[in-house]
């Protein structure tokens, strides 16, 4: 069997109604996190389907595993117990170097301070998980150029981040994150570290590609943001409590 | 006042904040200047301590040359054309070494000394602690026998009693009186405890004697007048004599080198060199320690800057924050220095044991390494030195920010350490692996050249031989025949000793400290030679069995044997370098030689057999020299007879068994330079045994501080990225990724330095050229060999960084707040 391959674990039953398999199945997924003799049960117990195409708001008091449930999600942590299959394909038995791959053609990160590198220019940030593909250096520069005017930083792309206002490097982490077109968007905080009127702009950007047919699970505590999500799931104490779809 | 006390107090907090950064910067740094020290220790009583000469360095000896020979002594017709021609000096004089047979006491003993002109002490400027020098009438031919004594030999023999001007002592047969005690430690020449003045008119003497190089110089230059200018002089008067008189001078060159380097037995100065190669590479040792902390300091000079931030916020001027930052540094190189000091303390003996001189004379001082007022000044500037050099640039560094917010917003970037501290990282890293692979190329190249070196054949068998020198004295042994019935006989009474296999005499073991004799030689049937290429071997009178004993190869021919007597056909053995110099390309067997001299005749010599090449010459180590051996009962001469004895057990043991036998030939006969041919041959290369295990043991701390270097940077390197890492990661970075990212930049440190190192060593290799054996400086295996090695210790040095930041956890990305 080809590792690269996802391994596909439940061929028959992961039907969803409208007869497609969701992009993302987590089922019974707990995380205990084991500090100093004591476990803290971050999530317990979570079910949660995510489709193609849909924008998802996480949100939840302070400590309830929502940056924990995106870890999941984004392979960067495994669960303690449950299943998560992506595609229908289950990441469980995944090899490091799997997951990292899994990571990088799948997942497009949104971190909550920018995380950009500020020794590589803008282009060069944005093209970085591309270069990890192995891809050519023309299929990188089409995609890193086209995701840049997607969020309208085309014109920075010699900059480096410190020349950048904090608006304007979130947006470049955003080009980051859809430049190699991955299936979903995972977004933790990603205004976070905005004034009101960046994070607006930068909400407005996600919402722009999920009207493009992204895929997007963001955490916000901010009321106002989790509005522009089609569907909000509410955590507490590591349960789902509420899972709402807006009208 | 005030604010230094406070200064301090804080460093101390400081440093005892970051237990591991201090361990390893007063580790490094103790080792720097303990070495530093150490070595200083050695130069310091090699060539900057005062001796008991009166400003020695404005005195200069001199020692008759031959192309492609051994320095001779000088002659007295040398000296008194020197004397009388020269402008050079304020005064001269001159000495001959001089073994005494010293009886009437207990133990007969030998005893060295020398007859002396009264000039030769004035021209050093020793006075006598006790008594008087030699006036000029005690020094006039027919003068009274008068005698001065060494300090040593006060204490030993006359229990340091005052009263011992005018007593007298009995040598070679002769009283003397005692007319004065010469002050400590002084032996010139050639460490005698006994001076005789040397009651000759130069000009009344025959040429033959007049001519003999068995005589040494000493002259003190006029002020103003170097050592080269007075060696160019009598280069000159040399070539004169070789005009006026050309049956004995033709050929002979001079070479005037100071008193100093004499006494250092360092004719060809590599003791000088060997000194200055260590001090360049212990400098480098320094510099790398040097560029190490100050890494360090950058490194937490950028961790603080909030603090300093915050004090430059409260008002600290940049002087003030400097001050500060320096106070911590010096702190460090004061606990180094003291560290060091503790190091060198305990180095400086070992490096005495290593003494590179060759020299006799004046050991007392030449080979007393301590920490004296000198070396403890030169280690405490050092260490100040090194506190600035190393607490400056990070001090400033740390200290000149002028846009803080940017910085602020730097730490946030995730980038791989503030761009231009890193910068210096990266340059002080390459420079420490450059000088590093600069000190390893230079000691391997030492120590191979010491191993091609002890790896010399010496064309003998060195195990098991024991060795010692008997003078016969001329009350005894005035004829020859008795000279010849006691070489016969002591061999023999030898062999009765339990554990001795075999003994024989020669005039001299190979490779002594000791006058060497030469002999000029013609061979028959060629031209009477260039009077400017007078072919000379090395002249042993040996008796029967001394070839066996001393275990040498016989390639044709024959050893000297029991026939080989007195009214038989005078006989020769000869090396086959000789062989090869005198017939080249034709058998040597048969051929007659004959030795030749002004004023005699020897008769021809029959050559019967031809041996591997022996190492007989201690100056002429490095090549093979002509040697012959004739026989002892053959050759009529009065030279010191060496008796060599190989045994079954440790020769050691034998020591007294081996005295006694000796006594029970001749009750009287003093014996002296009791050893083994091992101890013998471990002073034979002490200079090149100093230089290559110094510059060995310096590459290597170069090496362990490079390394530490290199881990140090990398290991901060990879913890200012963690965020960075992460974040790849976590972008789908592989592990090979993350390898490349970081190894990469190793490898690229690494290359730099060595491809650096490269030239650099190359450069500082054309300066050992002189101290190398059979090594060439530009050797492309050790270079190759060193460069490799260099880069895997370097890897190694990065292993643990790379480790750490293989083991970065990606959830790092989401959690930085
Ligand atoms: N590596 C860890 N080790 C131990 N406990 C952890 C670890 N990571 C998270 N936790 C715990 O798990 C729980 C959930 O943490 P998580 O970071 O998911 O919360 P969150 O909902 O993202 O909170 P916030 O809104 O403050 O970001 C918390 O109680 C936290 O202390
Ligand atoms: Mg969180």
């Amino acid at each position: 069997m080809n590792s690269n391959e996802l391994t596909e674990t439940q061929p028959t039953n992961v039907v969803n109604g409208n007869g497609v398999h969701p992009l993302i199945r987590l089922a019974g997924v707990t995380k205990v996190f084991l500090t100093d003799e004591v476990e803290t049960h971050a999530l317990s117990g979570i079910h949660l389907d995510i489709r193609e195409g849909e924008y998802i708001s996480i949100a939840g008091p302070s400590g309830c595993g929502k940056t924990t449930l995106l870890s999941i999600l984004g392979l960067l942590d495994t669960p303690s117990e449950g299943s998560y299959a992506l595609k229908g394909h289950e990441v469980a038995n995944l090899s490091f170097a799997d997951r990292a791959r899994v990571r990088n053609r799948e997942i497009g990160f949104i971190f909550q301070s920018f995380n950009l590198i500020g020794d590589l220019s803008v282009f060069e940030n944005v093209e970085l998980p591309l270069t990890y593909r192995g891809m050519s250096a023309g299929d990188r520069k089409a995609l890193v150029t086209e995701a840049l005017e997607r969020v309208g930083m085309a014109h920075r792309g010699k900059h480096l981040p410190s020349q950048l206002s904090g608006g304007q490097q979130q947006r470049v982490a955003v080009a980051r994150a859809l430049a190699g077109r991955p299936a979903i968007l995972l977004a933790d905080e990603p205004t976070g570290n905005l004034d009101s009127r960046n994070g607006e702009a930068v909400m407005q950007l996600l919402r722009e590609l999920h009207q493009g047919g992204a895929t997007i699970c963001m955490v916000t505590h901010d009321e106002r943001f989790a509005q522009h999500a089609d569907r909000t799931v509410h955590l507490f104490d590591g349960q789902i409590v509420e899972d709402r779809m807006a009208a | 006042m005030q604010t230094l006390w406070q200064d301090l107090r804080y460093g101390v907090r400081m440093l005892l904040k970051q237990p591991g950064f201090t361990l390893i910067a007063v580790g490094t740094l103790a080792i720097s200047i303990g070495a530093n020290t150490a070595i200083f220790s050695a130069i310091n009583a090699l060539l900057l301590r005062p001796l008991p000469v009166e400003n020695l360095d404005r005195v200069v000896s001199s020692y008759a040359l031959r192309e492609g020979f051994d320095p001779f002594g000088s002659s007295f017709l040398e000296y008194a054309a020197y004397r009388d021609r020269s402008h050079c000096f304020v005064s001269s004089g001159v000495a001959t070494q001089h073994s005494f047979n010293l009886t009437g006491q207990r133990e007969p003993e030998r005893a060295r000394g020398a007859n002396v002109m009264a000039d030769y002490l004035i021209t050093l400027g020793v006075r006598p602690l006790l008594g008087r020098a030699f006036s000029a009438d005690d020094d006039r031919p027919g003068g009274p026998p008068v005698a001065l004594i060494g300090y040593g030999f006060w204490k030993k023999h006359f229990a340091g009693n005052i009263g011992v001007i005018g007593q007298s002592l009995n040598l070679d047969g002769r009283t003397y009186n005692v007319l004065g005690v010469m002050p400590q430690g002084f032996d010139l020449p050639g460490a005698a405890e006994i001076w005789i003045p040397l009651q000759t008119n130069i000009e009344n003497l025959p040429l033959t004697e007049r001519a003999a190089t068995s005589h040494e110089i000493v002259a003190r230059l006029k002020a103003g007048v170097s050592v080269k200018q007075a060696d160019v002089e009598l280069k000159a008067i040399a070539r004169q004599l070789e005009q006026e008189y050309p049956n004995f001078r033709r050929g002979w060159s001079v070479k005037v080198i100071s008193l100093r380097q004499d006494l250092l037995g360092d004719l060809e100065g590599r003791v000088r060199k060997a000194l200055f190669a260590l001090v360049g590479g212990v400098g480098f040792l320094l510099l790398i320690c040097c560029a190490n902390i100050a890494n360090l300091q950058l490194a937490r000079g950028i961790v603080r800057q909030r603090e300093l931030a915050l004090r430059g916020a409260l008002g600290a001027g940049r002087c003030r924050l400097v001050r500060q930052l320096l106070t911590e540094s010096m702190l460090l190189a004061l606990v180094g220095g003291a560290g060091g000091l503790l190091l060198a303390n305990w180095l400086v003996p070992a490096l005495a044991m290593l003494n590179p001189i060759r020299g006799l004379s004046l050991g007392e001082f030449l080979h007393n390494f301590e920490l004296d007022q000198r070396v403890l000044a030169f280690a405490v500037v050092t260490t100040l030195l090194t506190g600035v050099l190393f607490g400056l640039l990070p001090a400033l560094k740390a200290t000149g920010a002028h846009e803080l917010m940017s910085r602020i917003k730097e730490t946030d970037h995730r980038s791989g350490g503030a761009g231009s501290a890193r910068r210096w990282f990266h340059g002080l890293i390459i420079a420490e692996i450059a000088i590093a692979l600069t000190l390893l190329v230079c000691g391997g190249l030492m120590v191979q050249s010491f191993q091609r070196l002890q790896r010399v054949d010496l064309g003998f068998n060195p195990e098991n031989l024991l060795t010692l020198k008997m003078a016969l004295p001329a009350s005894k042994y005035s004829q020859y025949r008795q000279r010849i019935a006691f070489t016969d006989q002591l061999p023999e009474r030898m062999r009765n000793v339990p554990g001795v296999l075999s003994a024989g005499i020669t005039t001299n073991i190979p490779l002594e400290r000791e006058i060497a004799y030469d002999a000029i030689f013609n061979v028959e049937g060629r031209p009477p030679p260039n009077p400017n290429e007078v072919p000379i071997t090395s002249h042993r009178i040996v008796t029967p069995d001394y070839l066996e004993t001393l275990g040498v190869t016989l390639i044709k021919g024959r050893l000297i044997s029991k026939n080989d007597r007195a009214e038989m056909l005078p006989v020769v053995v000869v090396s086959q370098e000789f062989a090869r110099q005198a017939w080249p390309g034709e058998d040597a067997i048969g051929k007659r030689v004959r030795r030749i001299r002004a004023g005699q005749t020897f008769p021809w010599m029959t050559v019967v057999g031809v041996v591997k090449d022996v190492k007989e010459d201690r100056f002429n180590y490095r090549i093979n020299r002509p040697v012959w051996y004739v026989p002892y009962a053959q050759v009529e001469n009065d030279f010191p007879v060496n008796l060599i004895i190989r045994t079954a057990i440790d020769p050691n043991s034998l020591t007294a068994a081996v005295r006694e036998a000796i006594h029970s030939v001749d009750a009287d006969q003093p014996i002296s330079n009791v050893m083994t041919m091992n101890t013998n041959l471990s002073t034979v290369l002490v200079t090149e045994r100093f230089g290559a295990v110094l510059m060995g043991t310096l590459a290597i701390s170069g090496l362990l501080l490079a390394s530490i270097g290199l881990f140090g940077v990398m290991a901060y390197s990879v913890s200012q990225r963690t965020g960075e890492i992460g974040l790849r990661v976590a972008l789908g970075a592989q592990a090979k990724h993350v390898l490349g990212l970081i190894l990469g930049q190793g490898v690229k440190l690494i290359l730099w330095g060595v491809g650096i190192g490269l030239a650099v060593a190359w450069g500082a290799t054309q300066l050992l050229v002189s101290l190398l054996f059979e090594t060439k400086a530009a050797d492309p295996m050790t270079f190759a060999s060193i460069a490799l090695l260099l880069i895997s210790v370097s890897l190694l040095a990065c292993f643990f960084p790379v480790r750490r930041a293989l083991s970065v956890d990606p959830m790092i990305a989401l959690r930085s707040e």
